[in-house]
């Protein structure tokens, strides 16, 4: 997948609204693969449900979003399936780990299903986040900061073209802000991804390519 | 591995619930089968592939009437009346009961210097009515030997009327095939002294029966010469239930001789009773089918979320639902094995009962198909509801 293009979008809540100055609704937008985005937003302007749009379980907007010149909405089970473990990897603002299992548990869930990183490669992610001790914690036991962490390393488990980040770093502090933007930049690039990360404030430290403010 | 999905997916699942269905879908598949494993053991009994006249025949005979002995219908059948009959639609073919028309004493050894003497009768029905082994059956008058089919009720009455009481052996048929038997026919101004046998056992005729050949030398050698008309018919039809034969030996003052008609009814009561019984069974069946819908639908609710969060990974809904289709086939193959036991186990109680009557049951395929139909049909049901239910999960807002 080389481009994601969104075509006059607008989430339907928003309808009728006059005096709409967003980047993003009801304009085109095209992310590239291999560029940076990040898409500053203030709360309730959309960013959520933008993600949730371009990973195709929501559809309550107006407009078109295309992967590369494939309109999403005429998209097969089957085909979301292939984006959703080979070409979008995403990470949801509230993380949506599973409490009842541990951290590992968590990220091989994914793994299993896409068999990209072995078990050492999973460790070292873990240690690189500086959550080394947290792999067998029970996700429920873990603080909000780690939970963000085993999310990302979650969403890292599979390759893609994009990976999508809504509020990566919502609660990580500045040394961990960094670590980990190290983290996705590197493994981004080694994938030659484009990356788009939403933030309320807090952004993911990365060079980007182009600020969209929604 | 595998273990983590089914960790998640597997919260939330009542065993009270899924107990609860089994058992009731248990009691509904045992009765159903049991229904029907009894109907198909218990239906020879009610029709009569066991006795030597097939069960397509009807005997019939005049109602007797005090009026119609006055008015000097004498319970015989008219040519006219047998060829009405005849020309129904439902009749194959008629045969004449043939009557002696000459005494006969019959003398029959029991045990040693026990002999019985009675008065004595005949009837004979044409050979293409009789289902028995021509070599045993037939006359010639040259080495005179009469055998005959007697009623199996008059050994019945034999064994457990007067032998029990009056000190007298038991016989089983098969002595009494060896019983040695001697008639004495007489009239005309002739007499003869001829040995019998025994040939065979009727649970039909309510007669004694001889070749129509020796009751035509017999009549022609000793009786009075008159020509006689039937007084009783034996009548090969197409479909012995069907209503329109009753209706006309009704309308006909005719009555059907012997356990037909009660036998095509009890037959029927037997269908009747045996359906309601299935009836009854596939309704628990169904009820408890809804009770797995329903636990089913709980635990696919309380489940969303991780459901969804599933899907979200990548997983198809077929990988997801999969765990859950595998648990209610599983479920339902152990309910099927468990109800074809059951029925198995409440068969042998009742085996014995068949036995009694001299058949032995039929196979327990026919059962054990319906049981694996039934079940077919309640997991298809059950998975159809499954995927759709998380189909339904793909798209949060639409």
């Amino acid at each position: 997948m080389e481009q994601i293009a969104l075509n006059n979008t607008l989430p339907r809540v928003f309808a009728g609204l006059h005096g709409i100055h967003s980047d993003i609704w009801q304009q085109q937008v095209t992310f590239e693969r291999g560029k940076r985005y990040l898409i500053s937003a203030e709360s309730g302007t959309g960013k959520s449900s933008m993600c949730s749009y371009i990973y195709g379980y929501r559809q309550d907007y107006s407009g078109s979003i295309a992967f590369d010149s494939q309109d999403i909405r005429s998209m097969t089970v089957a085909q979301w399936c292939d984006v959703r473990q080979r070409h979008i990897a995403y990470l949801p603002q509230d993380m949506r780990l599973f409490d009842e299992l541990t951290a590992m548990e968590n990220v091989e869930l994914k793994n299993r299903l896409t068999g990209f990183k072995d078990r050492d490669e999973i460790l070292k992610l873990f240690e690189a986040m500086g959550i080394p001790d947290k792999v067998d914690s029970l996700a429920s036991k873990l603080s909000i900061g780690q939970q963000q962490r085993v999310a990302i390393i979650r969403a890292l488990c599979q390759p893609y073209d994009f990976i999508m980040l809504d509020e990566p770093v919502s609660h990580l502090d500045e040394e961990n802000n960094r670590t980990v933007a190290d983290i996705i930049v590197n493994e981004a690039s080694r994938q030659g991804a484009g990356i788009i990360a939403t933030s309320v404030g807090n952004h993911l430290q990365m060079d980007v390519d182009t600020i969209f403010n929604l | 591995m595998k273990d983590i999905i089914w960790k998640l997916l597997r919260q939330h699942i009542s065993k009270g619930q899924l107990i609860g269905f089994a058992i009731a879908n248990l009691i509904g598949l045992t009765i159903v089968l049991l229904a029907v494993q009894f109907y198909r053991d218990i239906k020879p009994v009610f029709s009569d592939e066991e006795s030597f006249i097939s069960k397509d025949y009807l005997i019939i005979t005049r109602a007797v009437t005090g009026a119609g002995a006055m008015m000097g219908n004498n319970g015989e059948f008219s040519d006219s009346d047998i060829s009405d009959l005849e020309h129904q639609p439902w009749c194959r073919q008629v045969g004449r009961f043939l009557n002696s028309d000459f005494a006969i004493d019959a003398q029959l050894g029991v045990g040693t210097g026990h002999a019985m003497r009675t008065q004595f009768f005949f009837e004979a029905i044409p050979d293409e009515f009789i289902d028995i082994d021509p070599n045993a059956w037939g006359f010639t008058s040259a080495k005179p030997e009469v055998p005959v089919v007697i009623s199996r009720d008059y050994l019945s009455l034999y064994n457990f009327g007067f032998a029990a009481t009056q000190g007298m052996p038991k016989i089983s048929e098969g002595q009494a095939e060896m019983l040695p038997l001697e008639f004495t026919l007489s009239g005309n101004g002739k007499r003869q002294v001829m040995p019998g046998r025994i040939v065979g056992f009727s649970n039909r005729l309510n007669t004694v029966i001889v070749p129509q050949e020796f009751m035509e030398w017999a009549n022609q050698t000793f009786g009075t010469g008159v020509a006689q008309q039937p007084q009783r018919l034996i009548v090969e039809v197409s479909k012995p239930g069907d209503i329109k034969i009753e209706e006309y030996m009704d309308e006909h003052h005719y009555e059907v001789a012997g356990d037909k008609m009660s036998s095509s009814k009890a037959n029927y009561f037997l269908t009747v009773v045996s359906a309601i019984v299935i009836a009854v069974g596939i309704i628990i069946s169904l009820l408890s089918f809804f009770v797995l819908m329903l636990s089913i639908y709980l635990l696919l609710q309380k489940n969303t979320r991780k459901l969804q969060d599933l899907l979200l990974l990548g997983y198809s809904p077929s990988q997801v639902s999969r765990h859950y289709i595998l648990l209610v086939i599983g479920l339902n193959a152990a309910v099927l094995v468990l109800g074809i036991l059951l029925m198995l186990v409440g068969r042998m109680a009742y085996m014995d009962m068949i036995h009694a009557f001299g058949i032995s049951g039929s196979g327990i395929g026919i059962s054990v198909l319906v049981g694996i139909l039934i079940m077919g049909a309640i997991t298809a049901g059950n998975i159809r509801a499954i995927r759709q239910k998380i189909n339904s999960l793909w798209l949060h807002e639409k």
